[in-house]
């Protein structure tokens, strides 16, 4: 009886604790103060699947596509994070992980000039090689580019930062345009 | 309970008997405990005075930071929340912000800015610190913050002038040079000679911010450089500014550069006189503090480049050329400088040689790289020409709309012969290492940026790699790298001249 009594006692703790947090300003909920007039937010809308061409490079130095069907949303910033996640989450084929560390995405902002900007979590240790550069780069942004006709330009922010460089070759310090000379000819 | 503030009610813990009783009672602590939560966040620790136009705001404070929302409220700014992107949206006016909370960058009417500290999720929604609310939300609306008693009075005019963004391009002609500042925006600039070699170009209430995505190839201007409403540019010996004007659609800035008639500036002998022998620039990746990839067996990539590099060098001075290295030891040297230095020698190859290094040891080969020309911002500026042409700008002088277009065919120029020479000295590799042709391929090298000459990054095998890492270690595989890397340059300065 009292670890019955105990474990309902638990649940509505737990209850009650998402429904203060939910309620409070800050929670999910979130709203701006009732005065103010608020900026329609982007209507969520279900995501189509979708298939996307991903890139993904190989030991020959190229990156080669592997198509997959995804849930992609209509908008932009949202179609980037999808795109850059599955990235991240790696190949299927015998493809090699387009970072060479476990990265995160953090972040997705898009400018007002057609770029985007992804920043993901830096690497634990220093990375070195222009292939390892290169092929982080570019797997993201020509697999972005391709799937968001879009958009411009892609820049890597690493842990919100803007760098010059991460291996001390490719620029980073502006955002890249699409690349065609490093995805594999067919 | 992480975002709880710290005045929450906290009740004292129930006798243990207490859970024996019915679960209405348990409810109703609930709810006394939910209800008991509520005020306590309407009704924070300090707040502080806020004053605008002859309104006042009590704006409660979040730790360090001050709720944003009110005082956004107080000027009569509208806010909204993206709950797709996690991003809030700022408007008053013209102007737009959007800001992120616990990340460093803001877009302020579409533009990207660093910002200093990170806005953080509160009670209210969102906080800022002072400094933040003042450059980054209040700046962009023309206002500023003022210290008034214990609080805070929000005034016309921005603090800090605000950015425009600069875009610098030269183009080098016959005794000439033209240099476009492509502005973000229109502000209105003067520009005068300094004091010594110097060209100042002032800005009206704004502050210039370098792009710098554009590399500059110029003999007659060694540097750029911002400061606070000032751009300075520094002139090569003996010369000086011939003209300016400005122009719209877009905003640019067109300086001419060139050698002032009055007052000739004696150019030092070693400069008139060109070097008989062409000079190739050969630049040892990495050194020093950044050792660049390193193999399980402890080899540095700088150790290797610097081996090769040297070889190389002995080749080439064998077959009459003039030949300097960007480091001769073990050094430190920034990668803008190693390109300066081709420039400054007016070389006619600029060699930047790398080992590789990848996650995946199976990787292998060798690879040659030269500059982008299709980068995001090279678009740009080629879109910005054609606009222009398009539109049929009016331009005081005749050529103006040409010099974008002879900087895009001289860049263009460069870029055609990097591609010939990197094409020559994979041929070698790719015969010396007996491995199926890879091609070249061409990205925004740092090292690369700004060179005036046909320019490339050799990847000379991966370190990564047990096979190649034992190869670049013996002296005898050096040699006959740097053998194959001289018959590819030669020959393309053969070709070429
Ligand atoms: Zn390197």
């Amino acid at each position: 009886m009292i670890r019955r009594v105990l474990l309902i006692v638990a649940v509505l703790v737990a209850l009650a604790a998402i429904a203060f947090w939910a309620l409070r300003p800050g929670g999910f909920a979130r709203k701006t103060t009732a005065s103010l007039t608020p900026v329609p937010a982007p209507t969520p809308t279900p995501a189509p699947e979708t298939r996307v061409m991903l890139l993904f490079p190989g030991t020959d130095g190229a990156l080669h596509p592997e198509l997959r069907t995804v849930p992609l949303p209509a908008e932009l910033n949202q179609r980037v994070r999808v795109i850059v996640s599955q990235l991240l989450a790696g190949p299927t084929a015998r493809l090699l992980p387009v970072a060479g560390y476990p990265a995160r995405l953090l972040d997705v902002f898009i400018d007002g000039r057609g770029n985007a900007y992804v920043d993901l979590s830096s690497p634990p240790q220093p990375l070195t090689g222009s292939f390892n550069e290169l092929m982080l780069a570019y797997s993201i942004v020509d697999s972005v580019l391709l799937n968001c006709q879009e958009l411009k330009g892609v820049q890597l922010l690493f842990d919100d930062h803007e760098v010059q460089t991460l291996t001390g070759h490719l620029d980073l310090s502006r955002p890249l345009a699409l690349n065609k000379s490093f995805i594999a000819a067919q | 309970m992480a975002g709880v503030p710290r005045t929450w009610v906290r009740l004292p813990p129930p006798p243990p008997c207490f859970y024996m009783r019915s679960i209405t009672h348990i409810l109703a602590l609930l709810v006394v405990l939910f209800l008991a939560a509520l005020p306590a966040q309407a009704q924070p620790a300090g707040t502080v005075t806020f004053s605008f136009d002859g309104n006042v705001a009590q704006v409660p404070r979040f730790g360090s930071r001050i709720e944003l929302m009110p005082v956004l409220q107080l000027i009569g700014a509208q806010a909204g929340y993206s709950q797709a992107a996690g991003t809030y949206v700022i408007q008053l006016g013209n102007h737009q912000i959007q800001i992120t909370p616990q990340v460093r960058f803001a877009l302020v009417d579409g533009e990207l800015e660093k910002t200093n500290d990170a806005a953080v999720v509160s009670p209210g929604g969102i906080a800022v610190s002072e400094s933040y609310l003042d450059r980054v939300i209040l700046s962009p609306f023309a206002y500023h913050l003022e210290r008034s008693g214990a609080g805070y009075r929000i005034a016309p005019g921005a603090m800090v002038a605000p950015v425009v963004t600069v875009r610098a391009a030269a183009a080098d002609f016959g005794t000439t040079t033209t240099l476009v500042l492509t502005l973000s925006r229109h502000v209105a600039v003067t520009v005068t000679a300094g004091a010594g070699r110097e060209l100042l170009v002032h800005f009206s209430d704004a502050r210039p911010q370098l792009d710098g995505s554009l590399p500059m190839r110029s003999r007659r201007i060694v540097a750029i450089r911002a400061a606070a409403n000032t751009l300075k540019i520094e002139l090569a010996p003996g010369q000086g500014l011939l003209a300016s004007h400005q122009l719209t659609g877009p905003d640019r800035v067109i300086v001419e550069v060139g050698r002032r008639p009055p007052t000739p500036v004696p150019t030092p002998v070693a400069r008139a006189r060109k070097p008989k022998r062409p000079t190739i620039v050969i630049d040892p990746g990495h050194g020093g503090a950044d050792s660049g990839a390193v193999s399980a067996s402890g080899l540095e990539e700088k150790v290797v480049s610097l081996a090769v590099a040297t070889r190389l060098a002995t080749l080439l001075k064998r077959d009459g050329y003039v030949v300097r290295l960007t480091r001769a030891g073990d050094e430190t040297r920034a990668l803008t400088d190693r390109t300066a230095l081709a420039n400054r020698l007016d070389a006619v190859a600029f060699i930047s040689l790398h080992a590789n290094a990848s996650t995946v040891s199976s990787v292998r080969g060798a690879e040659t790289y030269y500059m982008s020309l299709h980068d995001a911002t090279d678009a740009h500026a080629a879109e910005t020409a054609r606009k222009e042409n398009a539109a049929g700008a009016p331009g005081r002088r005749g050529g103006s709309q040409l010099d974008l277009i002879l900087w895009d065919m001289a860049q263009a120029r460069v870029l055609n012969r990097s591609a010939l020479l990197a094409l020559d000295i994979q041929r070698q590799l790719n015969s010396f290492l007996d491995l199926p042709d890879r091609g070249v391929k061409q990205a925004p090298f740092v090292v690369l940026t700004g060179a005036t000459m046909p320019a490339v990054l050799v990847e000379m095998g991966f370190l990564s790699n047990p096979a190649e890492a034992g190869q670049l270690a013996d002296p005898a595989y050096r040699q006959r790298l740097a053998e194959a890397l001289a018959r590819g340059i030669e020959e393309f300065l053969r070709s070429s001249s």
